[in-house]
């Protein structure tokens, strides 16, 4: 059965339909939402987000992209705007934290890649870091990461290549790694 | 031609390093997320709107903003026109039930954040978290009661939404520093299987807070 096929009889109300439909797609929004998010708790609250939207909203999907392309435009959505909650709340606590800690100096040992990594990554403007993580890490193309994102192919590249650039001054201290 | 700033050498690096090393995921969970999305499915209030419905909607959406914008823009002093609008019954019934359907969004939205951060700060600096926690959860549970007798106690699915969010807030609240770590866990699966935070998010209308709110004026 091909996925045409399928969604017709998830929106005739096949549940075996919507659990196929969910096996199908439900590893590449998992891992793109853990991989954004970094935590498997908030991972799997998008992940279920992002199908109990996509299958209330099955009506207006009218099949002009594929269904995994209207998927990720949901995950992303989710995802981000999620991630925006949870950073907004943290940042008011670490204000407060931050008011009890004046005065105090915090020396930092040489971290080793994997932490370096994650601190350039991290440091990121978001759209820079969505693209990186998608194209870079997830093997999305351009095409799928526009349509995510409703941003155009362009715009896509120039950010992936504005995160490299970045991740590549950030991590100049391992420059022996990738020259050798 | 090659940009300048190209460097296949450091891409294939940090693509390998990238992706096994910065959150690697897990298997994917499949048949625990699946019966998380069945349970809020089947709990989600589902309401269809026919197009002459929808019509309907959308005349009272505005009907609704034009007697918001008409009572803002008029004048504290008063004036013929508005002592001819401001008795009538259905402008006045509105009044409460707005500013309650803004307060009860704005609760709900915090508390989910409120939430959502909590699981997700479970880790080895929870314990060191937990007074704050157990703090901002006392606050929340001073709301949480003040909406179970509020008129959102009277609607049955708001009322055991409330009464599971209360559980979980008095959880939070007597958490033992000591044990910060140990406690969490237990409320963290406790709110897994109550499914409290599926369904918190679907009693929260679509969009960011000043959208879900906006509506209202």
């Amino acid at each position: 059965m091909d996925e045409s096929q399928l969604i017709a009889r998830v929106r005739a109300g096949d549940s075996a339909a919507e659990r196929a439909l969910y096996d199908a797609h439900v590893d590449r929004v998992y891992r793109l939402a853990f991989r954004l998010a970094g935590d498997d708790a908030l991972a799997q609250d998008f992940t279920q987000e992002t199908f109990i939207r996509a299958f209330d909203r099955l009506g207006s999907f009218r099949g002009d992209a594929a269904f995994s392309t209207w998927l990720h435009t949901i995950t992303t959505t989710v995802v981000l705007n999620g991630l925006r909650k949870v950073k907004r709340f943290r940042q008011r606590e670490a204000d407060i934290d931050d008011a009890h800690e004046i005065g105090t100096v915090t020396r930092h040992a040489e971290p080793d890649l994997k932490v370096r990594l994650k601190q350039a990554i991290e440091e990121l403007p978001e759209g820079y870091r969505t693209v990186f993580l998608m194209h870079d890490v997830e093997g999305y193309t351009h095409e799928e990461i526009g349509a995510a994102l409703g941003v155009e192919t362009g715009t896509s590249k120039a950010q992936l290549s504005r995160a490299r650039a970045k991740l590549r001054v950030a991590l100049a201290d391992f420059a022996g790694e990738w020259t050798t | 031609m090659m940009d300048q700033h190209e460097d296949p050498k450091f891409e294939a690096w940090l693509q390998d390093a990238a992706r096994t090393t910065y959150h690697a995921p897990r298997p994917t969970p499949r048949d625990e997320m699946w019966a998380r999305i069945e349970k809020a499915r089947r709990h989600k209030p589902v309401i269809v709107l026919r197009p002459w419905m929808a019509w309907a909607v959308a005349a009272a959406a505005v009907l609704i903003l034009g007697i918001g914008i008409g009572r803002w823009t008029v004048s504290p002093t008063g004036s013929p026109t508005r002592v001819a609008v401001a008795p009538s019954d259905s402008i006045q019934a509105t009044g409460p039930d707005v500013v309650y359907q803004m307060a009860a969004t704005q609760y709900l939205s915090r508390t989910e954040a409120f939430l959502t951060s909590f699981r997700a700060d479970l880790g080895p600096n929870h314990a060191a978290n937990s007074a704050r926690f157990a703090s901002q959860a006392r606050d929340l549970l001073t709301t949480t009661r003040l909406m179970l007798d509020s008129p959102a106690g009277k609607d049955q699915r708001m009322r055991s939404l409330l009464e599971d969010l209360e559980l979980v807030l008095v959880q939070i609240s007597q958490m033992d520093p000591a044990h910060g770590g140990h406690d969490a866990d237990l409320i963290t699966q406790g709110m897994n299987q109550s499914h409290v935070l599926p369904k918190l998010r679907s009693a929260i209308p679509a969009g960011p807070v000043p959208v879900r709110t906006e509506g209202a004026l």
